[in-house]
């Protein structure tokens, strides 16, 4: 939520709301002064005491706008957090306007005794003018925001598949695996069958979730253990899964191919360069709040791989600001010999 | 061709050497003696056996099959399996030696054993095809070297090399931790390590930038820098413009 005030965050809306309480002051002024007759000197006085004061006192309105939004907040509480913020703000604004007053008004005393009641109702009404006004601008601004945030998702959804696909057509892992095909076509066609409809099924799945954001985390672990099995068939004892997932956790909802950069990482930073077995470690538990998965691999230390955050975590990344507003529910460590990386989901 | 060619395959995929084994059965020309799952296995089983022909992948696990190549010592005919290498499918494309794109088919395989079998009729049997490839010219500079020291093979991340002195054929590699003799040219390096980092001071060193401490005149028209270990290296006349550059003054 964007906390910071308006005025601060779009100074161009600042000026225009200065612009007009100076014109409408500098017309106040000469309505006092050519109508109904007031030396100009006091009309400056009488008007500016309480103009400008509100102009300055009311901004704040804002605060009491963004924490009594109408989402969240029953009507009763909003109308006494008003009626409480109002009352606060208009005895202020009366408490400066009467200083200001009697510090630079000649015959300060009965002017205020005049129009003391005026200004206080004046001073409600324009509580509730401001009200309007800044659920107004907060509204467009959610709004605008998630205009933004959509076509922001939409992008990086397009970008994770894009991912996807060209990780599947990876030269390395598309013809190393044809290749391994071409030779079980000899030794254990069964297998070369059973390899040549996971690839399909991976490819597939890429394909086919063009605009849907959210998948089951069964469905989403599915289409990671077809990737898996491919890679289990070419590396053999090196590449050893092993899956720990606490029950109850297949329903959780998960972003759409959130998961796979994770596994390629673990294969290409520790099982490509292996010459044991690596075991790749899937744990899985949750709650209603979080679904949290940790991806555990060896790998080693002394290999020097070319270093740098990939594209996929940082897509990961992106994506978890977006839908959660939090980058940070993607955590990995890296520690001697074991790389660990761990995304917490929330769920609703 | 009475005898057959002595084979070694050098695979890390157990499927990917199954297929050629199965291929290979048929073809009267190859008898395969070793099998090998990386390259340091590989590198010890060549210098061993001495094979006519080596099929070798390029992707492995720990060492490359180019950085294979560079530490042996006997060089035998190679056929590079690989399914895929920006680099070397440039460097086949110039022949500098056989290839087989995975997957390949039988008659492929066959062709390539032909090829082989007829070069090391005309040529013998000792190839220069490691030198060929690694001396052709990279697109992208070095990130790691790979070195032999008696029966210890070690990777070096490039960051760590301070500077390289030519010895003759060989260069002289030193690191933080120690030092390493290499096969290779100093040209080579030159061209291999990132001219923003390392820096020709003179026809036998190259030193890497961050580690000079100082550059002292010496003579008239003479330089020595001076490392962070106080070491002293000589600069020549071209060496010390370089290191102008590099430095920005």
């Amino acid at each position: 939520m964007e906390l910071r005030h308006p005025f601060i965050t779009n100074p161009r809306l600042a000026i225009y709301y200065g612009l007009f309480w100076l014109v409408a002051g500098s017309a106040m002024v000469m309505i006092s002064t050519f109508v109904s007759g007031v030396s100009f000197g006091i009309s400056i006085v009488e008007v500016f005491s309480f103009v400008i004061t509100y102009a300055l006192i009311g901004s704040a309105i804002w605060y009491v706008i963004k924490f009594t939004t109408l989402e969240d907040h029953s009507v009763s509480n909003i109308l006494f957090a008003h009626l409480i913020a109002a009352s606060i703000i208009v005895f202020i604004w009366m408490y400066f306007g009467v200083v200001i007053i009697k510090l630079l008004h000649s015959d300060s005393d009965e002017w205020i005794k005049k129009i003391i009641v005026v200004r206080i109702f004046f001073g409600y009404m324009l509580y509730i003018i401001y009200v309007i006004f800044f659920y107004a601008v907060n509204y467009y601004q959610g709004f605008k925001e998630k205009v933004i945030n959509e076509s922001k998702l939409i992008s990086l959804v397009k970008e994770a598949e894009l991912h996807a696909l060209k990780s599947q057509i990876n030269p390395h892992f598309l013809f190393n695996s044809l290749n391994s095909i071409s030779s079980l076509t000899m030794t254990d066609p069964a297998r070369a069958q059973e390899m040549v409809i996971n690839l399909s099924q991976l490819m597939r799945y890429s394909l086919k979730h063009n605009q849907k954001e959210m998948v089951s985390f069964q469905q989403e672990l599915g289409n990671n253990k077809l990737y898996l099995n491919i890679e289990k068939v070419r590396f053999g004892s090196k590449l050893n899964p092993v899956f720990e997932i606490e029950d109850g956790c297949s329903n959780a909802e998960i972003p759409n191919m959130i998961l796979q950069p994770l596994y390629e990482n673990a294969i290409k930073y520790g099982v490509y360069e292996a010459t044991e077995t690596v075991d790749v470690i899937t744990h899985c538990k949750c709650n209603s709040k979080v679904l949290e998965i940790t991806i555990s691999n060896t790998f080693d230390p002394n290999v020097q791989s070319k270093k740098g955050e990939g594209i996929g975590l940082r897509n990961i990344r992106e994506r978890l600001q977006v839908i959660y507003g939090n980058p940070h529910l993607l955590q990995t460590n890296s520690d001697n010999n074991k790389f660990t990386v761990t995304l917490s989901v929330p769920q609703n | 061709m009475t005898e057959k060619l002595r084979t070694i395959i050098v695979e890390d995929e157990e499927l990917a050497r199954s297929l050629m084994k199965s291929f290979l059965k048929n073809n009267d020309k190859i008898e395969i003696i070793a099998e090998c799952e990386n390259g340091f296995e590989g590198i010890k089983t060549i210098n061993e056996l001495k094979p006519d022909l080596v099929f070798l992948d390029i992707q492995m696990p720990k060492i490359t099959g180019f950085e294979m190549l560079e530490l042996l010592e006997y060089k035998p005919q190679i056929i590079f399996a690989t399914a895929y290498d920006k680099y070397a499918l440039k460097a086949f494309e110039f022949n500098a030696a056989d290839y087989l794109l995975k997957p390949y088919s039988k008659e492929r395989l066959f062709e390539a054993v032909d090829k082989v079998a007829s070069k090391i009729e005309s040529e013998g049997k000792i190839s220069d095809v490691a030198e060929k490839i690694s001396n052709f010219p990279r697109e992208e500079f070095l990130d790691r070297v790979v070195v032999k020291d008696r029966h210890k093979i070690s990777i070096i991340p490039v960051d760590q090399i301070r500077y390289i002195e030519s010895m003759d054929d060989y260069v002289m590699i030193y690191t933080k931790t120690g030092k390493h003799l290499k096969q290779k040219t100093m040209k080579y390096f030159e061209s291999a390590l990132n001219p923003k980092d390392y820096t020709r001071i003179h026809r036998s060193y190259i030193v890497k930038v961050d580690e000079i401490n100082e550059i002292q005149q010496y003579e008239k028209e003479s330089y020595i820098v001076i490392l962070h270990d106080k070491t002293k290296l000589k600069v020549s006349k071209t060496g010390y413009k370089n290191l102008k550059v590099v430095l920005n003054y």
